[in-house]
This record gives structure tokens, sequence and C-alpha cells, in this order.
């Protein structure tokens, strides 16, 4: 089995066809759609989706297949990104899953985009740029990692504490839980969340290296 | 006989008529009796045969295949039902029963990738995975036989011969000859071009596009655009080999 590094990859990604953004349309209706608006059939790759409600043009194992390949990606983004502890996926960066060169394959722009996408829809990621261009990957949901932080504060006896962000980040007691090198986005994302639950206050110092958190758990 | 002349001679004549036909029967009915005599000798010995061998039988696949052969030839179905004597001796109904939902189960977890057409021997693989932790072995024979009995159950399941395989079939997709001799066209490498169908095949650009299209709206096909000579490449995960394959989590 392939790694990429120690991540076991699963057997799709060595399946050319999985590596193309697998049609929106039933083939019959989109070789039927090219001759009526007179353009070769291969050209029919700019239908990216189709509203539910012109379902019938697709015929249900053409919607399978898209649906499985979308979820095959997705987790295996989310499941490398936890493992690896990648945070942010820039599109136009070089990213190992997003080519295979054994087989000679990569995802186009738009397939990327598309599953990219998908897991923003799914809540399990955000785009960072109206560009779409950066991809904030939520491996674990903010929710989540507010019970983390929550329960670093438990396991550390900071109920009452006070620690800068950097040292949640960087700190020796970060060192071996999730919480070490974690994206600062991320982090004060859930710190806020927890702000408004009323555990703990962000204040600001004189510079971001000062800047930080009192529990109140 | 000594033929005799006139009246006497006809009644001679037609008395060993009758006598030749009643021999002629007793001869029939001597041989039927004599063969279902022997016949069910043969099934006693049978019987006898498979008690002794219980063990051999659940264990080993290939000499459970060879005693279905043996079963076969005397009209004897071991499987027929799942009471009655061969049932209780082998208890083997219960095994090809259960191989049956686990051939369900993976077909149908299979079939968003490859459109409800499974080659059988990733199938058995599949299967032989499924229940690493069972004692008793499972051949490809094994698993032809538990969906036989699917067919009984009118589950639409159908084995058929695409070239040198053999594919189950789970969905109630109509395969034609054109769509069958692409299928054996993909054996070669897992995928066809366009090109490829016309020039091995002789057809016209048409008729290669509309079968290619069916067999995609079917789920049986997959496009590859991604090769560097810009073809379009037609997968068919059904004939692919096991390595590229995509067993669900099953």
């Amino acid at each position: 089995m392939q790694k990429l590094g120690d991540f076991k990859l699963p057997q799709f990604f060595n399946y050319p066809p999985y590596f193309t953004y697998s049609p929106a349309l039933s083939a019959v209706v989109a070789h039927a759609l090219a001759h009526y608006f007179n353009v070769l059939h291969s050209e029919m790759n700019w239908v990216e989706d189709i509203p539910p409600q012109l379902n019938l043009l697709v015929s249900r194992p053409v919607r399978d297949t898209r649906e499985k390949q979308v979820q095959l990606w997705k987790d295996f983004i989310l499941d490398y990104c936890k493992t690896q502890h990648i945070f942010v996926i820039e599109l136009e960066e070089e990213f190992p899953l997003f080519s295979n060169p054994v087989i000679e394959r990569s995802l186009s722009h738009e397939a990327r985009k598309a599953f990219l996408s998908a897991l923003v829809t799914e809540g399990r990621a955000e785009w960072l740029d109206k560009g779409h261009r950066k991809c904030l990957i939520l491996w674990h949901r903010i929710q989540d990692w507010a019970d983390i932080i929550l329960r670093f504060v438990k396991d550390n006896g900071l109920e009452d504490g006070v620690m800068t962000i950097e040292e949640i980040r960087s700190g020796i007691e970060s060192r071996g839980t999730e919480l070490h090198g974690i994206d600062r986005t991320i982090l004060m994302r859930a710190l806020k969340l927890l702000e408004h639950k009323g555990k703990l206050a962000i204040f600001k110092g004189t510079s971001t290296d000062d800047e930080g958190v009192k529990f109140s758990v | 006989m000594r033929r005799r002349p006139g009246i006497g001679g006809l009644q001679t004549a037609a008395a060993a008529r009758d006598q030749y036909r009643l021999l002629g029967e007793n001869v029939a009915k001597l041989r039927t009796d004599l063969m279902k005599e022997q016949l069910a000798t043969f099934r006693s010995q049978l019987e006898e045969f498979a008690r002794k061998h219980k063990n051999d039988i659940r264990k080993n696949p290939t000499f459970r295949a060879q005693f279905h052969e043996m079963c076969a030839k005397v009209g004897v179905d071991p499987l027929a039902s799942n009471k009655g004597f061969w049932a209780e001796l082998l208890g083997i109904g219960d095994f090809y029963y259960e191989l049956g939902v686990q051939i369900v189960e993976i077909c149908l977890a299979t079939r968003s990738h490859n459109g409800g057409l499974i080659n059988l021997q990733e199938l058995c693989m599949l299967l032989r995975q499924k229940r690493k932790t069972d004692r008793e072995a499972v051949s490809e024979d094994d698993c032809l036989r538990a969906i036989s009995k699917l067919k009984i159950l009118g589950s639409g399941f159908e084995v058929i011969s695409v070239g040198k395989r053999k594919l189950v079939r789970s969905v109630p997709t109509e395969l034609n000859k054109d769509h069958n001799e692409i299928l054996e066209l993909a054996q070669a490498q897992g995928y066809v071009t366009v090109d490829e169908v016309e020039g091995r095949l002789s057809w016209t650009s048409g008729r290669a596009t509309d079968a290619l299209d069916t067999l995609l709206d079917e789920g049986l096909a997959m496009i590859d655009d991604g090769h560097k000579d810009g073809k379009r490449r037609y997968w068919f995960p059904c004939v692919s080999s096991i390595s590229s394959s995509v067993g669900a989590d099953i």
C-alpha cells in the first residue's frame, strides 16, 4: 500500500477516474444538449452542478458516482489534515493529496475547489478569502476545539489562571496535546466561543505576543 | 419354432409375437428395476459418504465442489431446502444462505463504485476479507452456488461471462452485445478510448459513443480526462484487477 510519509493512502487514490470530477449530467442528456447547442460532446464539461429540480437529467447511478467520489475525497482530506496537523490548504499551492505521480494524475482546479466547497458546506472547512483560494480545514470543529481547551485548562489546574495565546499554542503544557501548534485563527475562534459562554476573558497586551486569556472555568 | 402353413401356422405366429412382446416388456421392466435399485444403492452410499466426510465437506472448498458434482449426477440437491436429511446432516444450507446474505451486502456496498457489476474474483476476495474470522474457507464455486440460490429467490442476481471473466450482476441493467464487447475490450487495460472501440471493433463513432454513454449512465463506466495525451478514457471498475478496486468499508 502506497504511503505518503506515514499516512496510509486509500485505494481509490490509485484509480485514475477518481481524479476527474465525475459528470453532473447523464451522458445521454449531455450528448443531446451538445447537439442542441451545437458544441462538441466533449466540451460539455462546463456543467459543474445541477439544481435538485433538474435531477431528472441525471441518472441515479451518475448521481451515486458523483456523491461517492466527493465523499471519498472529503474523508481523505480531513483524515490527512488531522494526522499531519495541517490547518490550511492553499488551492494554488502543491498539496500532496491532489496529485498522484505514480498514476500521473492531478485534480483540476475545479475539482479541488469542488471537494473543498463540499467540506465547507458540511461545516468542516471555511474559505479564508473571497476568491476561495485559501481554505481553513476544521478536522475538529470549533466546538470540539473549545472542549479540548477546557480539558487542557482542567488538566493543568488553570481554572482561575492566566495564559498568553502563544503559551496555549506552544508552551510546555501544550506539548503532547492537540493544542500544540494549533492554527492561530482556529484557536481565536474557539476562545471567542468560550468567551461568549463566560468561561474566559480575552485581553490584549502591548503586542500580539502578549495577547492572553483569563480563565474562569 | 417351426413354420407351419395354414391357419394353424398363423395362430402360432400370433402366439409367438405375443410371447416376444411380453418378454420385451419384462426385460424393460427388469432394466428399470435394476436401475432404480442401483440408484437407490448409490444414493445410500452417497449419504454414507457425506456422513463420514462431513468435516471435509465443510472445511475444504475443493472437496465440497466435487461432492456437489457427485450429488448432481444422481439428482440430489443438498441445498434444495433448509430442512430434511441433507441440510441437517451437513448443515451446509445455512452456510450458503449466510454467504448469499454477505454477497448481497458486498454488492450493495460497492454499487456506487462499480454500478452493480462486480467481477467474481473480486467478490470472492471481498467475501474472504469480510469472513476473516470464520473457520470455513470460501471458493469461487461456493460463491456461484450461493448466487444461484439467490437467483431462485428472484433477487435479480445473475452471473454473466465477459471474455475470460465472470461478472456478478446485482442490478436489473440489461447489457446488450455492444456493451459486452466493450467490457471485453476493457479487460486488457481496465479502460477503453473511443478511438480504440471504433478501431478494434470497426464501429462508427456514433455507435461507440452511444454504447459508452449508456454504460456511463448505468454507472458501469467512469471517466478519466487526466491522461497527458488528452484522450478521454472510460474505466470499468468491474473488470479491473483487485489492486485498483475500491473495496468499500464493509
